[in-house]
C-alpha cells in the first residue's frame, strides 16, 4: 500500500532502471561532458559562445513558431517568426539576437508541450541514456521533432547527417557550459540528487506547459518598466487551461 | 477576443483586490517593500566580496527572521509529520533549518551581486504572492516569486518559487524519496542529514 502512494506520488515505476541509467549517465556527463564544456568556456571568448548560442536559438525558431501555431498562440507565433526573419537577416545568420534587442523576447515550444495542451498524458518518468530525463510522451515528440526540423531535412537532403549531429552535440555543450555550476552545487548539497532532478524536471516541465515563467522573456532593454513585453504573455492564457496552482505571475499593472 | 476579455477581467480583479486589501495591508509593512528588502539585503549577503563563513551565517538570520520554518518544515515531511515522535521533530527542525542554510546559501551563490528588484505582486488566498526577477549578467533573467502571508503580524515567506519551480515541493519531493528509501521510516532522513550538515561543518 505505503509502495503504491508511493509510486504514484513519484510517477517512477522503473525506478531502479532509471537510477541504473541516471548513474551512466552521469559518469558520461562527468567524464564526456564537462570536460568539453569546460573547454569550450576555456578556449572560446564570452562574445562567440553568445554567437554561438543565438545561432543555435535561432536554427530551432522554425519547430518552436511550428508549436505556437499548433497551441494556438498567435502572439508568441508573431514573436518567433519576427526573431527568425530579423535575426536570420540583420543578425547575420542568427549569430546576433538583434530581435531581443527591439523588445521580441525568445521564448522556447516544443512539441511535448504542444502535446500536452493537446491532453496527452505524460505518460511515466524515464531516464532516457545520454539525453536523460523524459517520460513517453517528451521523449516521443523529441524524437517527431528530430525528423521534422528544416535544418535536419536540408542536411539529409545533401547527406549531411553530420551537421545534424554536430548541431545536437553542439547544443548539448552550449547549454552544459552556462550550467556547470549551478548544477554542481545542486549535486553538491542534495541527499539524493536523483530524486532531486526527478522534482526538477517534472516541476519544471509543467511550469512550461503552462506556458509560465520558463524563459520569460528578457526585458526590453528600451523600454525596461514593468509593464513591458515581458511579463505579458502570463496573462495570455485562455480562461481554465492552466491548472489551478501554482497561480501564474502577474503585474498589478494593468495591461495596456 | 476572449485572451482581452480575460485580461480586462484579470486586472479588474486585481484593482478589486488591491483597494480590498489596502486597510490590512496599511497596519504592517506592504510585501513588496518586505520582499524588496529582503531581496537586496540577500543578493547583498550572496555577493561574491563576502567570505563563505560570513556568507552562511548571515544567510543563517535572514532564513530564521524572514521565512515561515515550522510551516515549511511540516510540509516538507508531508504525511511522515505526524507519524514522527516530538523529539524527532524538534531534530528534524534544527537539521533542516542547517540543511537549508547550506545548501541555498551555495544553490544562490551564483545570483550574488546581480541585480534584484520587484516586479509585481498578486493576492492567492490570505498569502501574497510578490514576482520579483535577477538580472543575470549574462544578459539571462530569472523569474522568482515568494509567497508570503502575515499570520504572526510579520511577514514570512513560505515558499519560493524559481523559475517555475517551487523549492518547497522539490524539498518535500527529495526528503519523500530518501524515507522511502530508509523503508518508510524518518530514522533513515535524520541520519542524512545529519551526516551532511556536519560534513558541511
Amino acid at each position: 500500500m505505503q509502495q503504491r502512494a508511493d509510486v504514484s506520488e513519484f510517477n517512477d515505476p522503473f525506478e531502479d532502471t532509471n537510477r541504473g541509467i541516471f548513474a551512466f549517465n552521469q559518469a558520461v556527463d562527468r567524464n564526456v561532458l564537462v570536460p568539453v564544456a569546460e573547454a569550450y568556456r576555456t578556449v572560446v571568448p564570452p562574445p562567440a559562445r553568445e554567437s554561438m548560442k543565438n545561432f543555435l536559438q535561432n536554427l530551432n525558431n522554425p519547430l518552436i513558431f511550428a508549436n505556437d501555431v499548433l497551441q494556438g498562440e498567435p502572439k508568441l507565433a508573431t514573436d518567433t517568426l519576427s526573431r527568425f526573419v530579423i535575426n536570420t537577416t540583420v543578425g547575420i545568420g542568427g549569430m546576433f539576437d538583434v530581435a531581443k534587442l527591439v523588445g521580441i523576447p525568445y521564448h522556447t515550444n516544443d512539441l511535448g508541450i504542444t502535446l500536452a495542451r493537446w491532453g496527452f498524458p505524460e505518460g511515466v518518468y524515464i531516464i532516457i541514456p545520454v539525453l536523460g530525463p523524459s517520460n513517453p510522451r517528451d521523449a516521443i515528440a523529441q524524437a517527431a521533432e528530430g525528423f521534422a526540423d528544416p535544418g535536419n531535412i536540408v542536411a539529409g537532403q545533401h547527406n549531411v547527417f553530420v551537421a545534424t549531429i554536430a548541431r545536437a552535440a553542439a547544443q548539448g555543450v552550449d547549454v552544459r557550459s552556462r550550467n556547470i555550476e549551478t548544477l554542481a552545487d545542486i549535486e553538491k548539497t542534495s541527499l539524493d540528487f536523483y530524486a532531486t532532478i526527478r522534482s526538477l524536471y517534472r516541476q519544471r516541465r509543467a511550469a512550461q506547459i503552462r506556458h509560465e515563467q520558463e524563459n520569460l522573456p528578457n526585458p526590453n532593454p528600451f523600454g525596461g518598466s514593468d509593464s513591458d513585453t515581458s511579463m505579458s504573455y502570463t496573462f495570455d492564457q485562455r480562461p481554465g487551461a492552466a491548472p489551478p496552482a501554482p497561480p501564474p505571475p502577474a503585474s498589478l499593472v494593468p495591461p495596456r | 477576443m476572449m485572451r482581452y476579455l480575460s485580461r480586462g477581467w484579470f486586472s479588474a480583479c486585481l484593482l478589486l483586490v488591491a483597494v480590498s486589501s489596502v486597510p490590512r495591508d496599511a497596519a504592517a509593512q506592504d510585501p513588496r517593500a518586505f520582499i524588496n528588502q529582503l531581496g537586496a539585503q540577500a543578493i547583498q549577503v550572496l555577493g561574491p566580496s563576502v567570505p563563505a563563513a560570513q556568507r552562511v551565517a548571515r544567510f543563517r538570520q535572514l532564513f530564521q527572521d524572514d521565512f515561515d520554518l515550522v510551516g515549511i518544515s511540516q510540509f516538507v515531511l508531508g504525511r511522515y509529520w505526524r507519524s514522527t515522535t516530538p523529539e524527532q521533530q524538534q531534530e528534524f527542525l534544527r537539521l533542516f533549518h542547517e540543511y537549508i542554510v547550506q545548501a541555498y546559501s551555495a544553490r544562490l551563490g551564483e545570483y550574488g551581486g546581480e541585480p534584484f528588484r520587484v516586479i509585481g505582486s498578486r493576492a492567492a488566498g490570505d498569502e501574497t504572492i510578490v514576482n520579483s526577477e535577477i538580472l543575470r549578467s549574462n544578459g539571462g533573467r530569472i523569474v522568482v516569486d515568494w509567497y508570503v502571508n502575515n499570520r504572526s503580524g510579520h511577514w514570512k515567506i513560505t515558499d519560493v518559487y524559481v523559475g517555475g519551480v517551487s523549492m518547497k515541493v522539490t524539498q518535500r519531493d527529495e526528503f519523500a524519496a530518501v524515507i522511502q528509501q530508509s523503508g518508510g521510516q524518518i530514522e533513515g532522513l535524520l541520519a542524512r542529514l545529519r551526516q551532511k550538515v556536519s560534513a558541511a561543518r
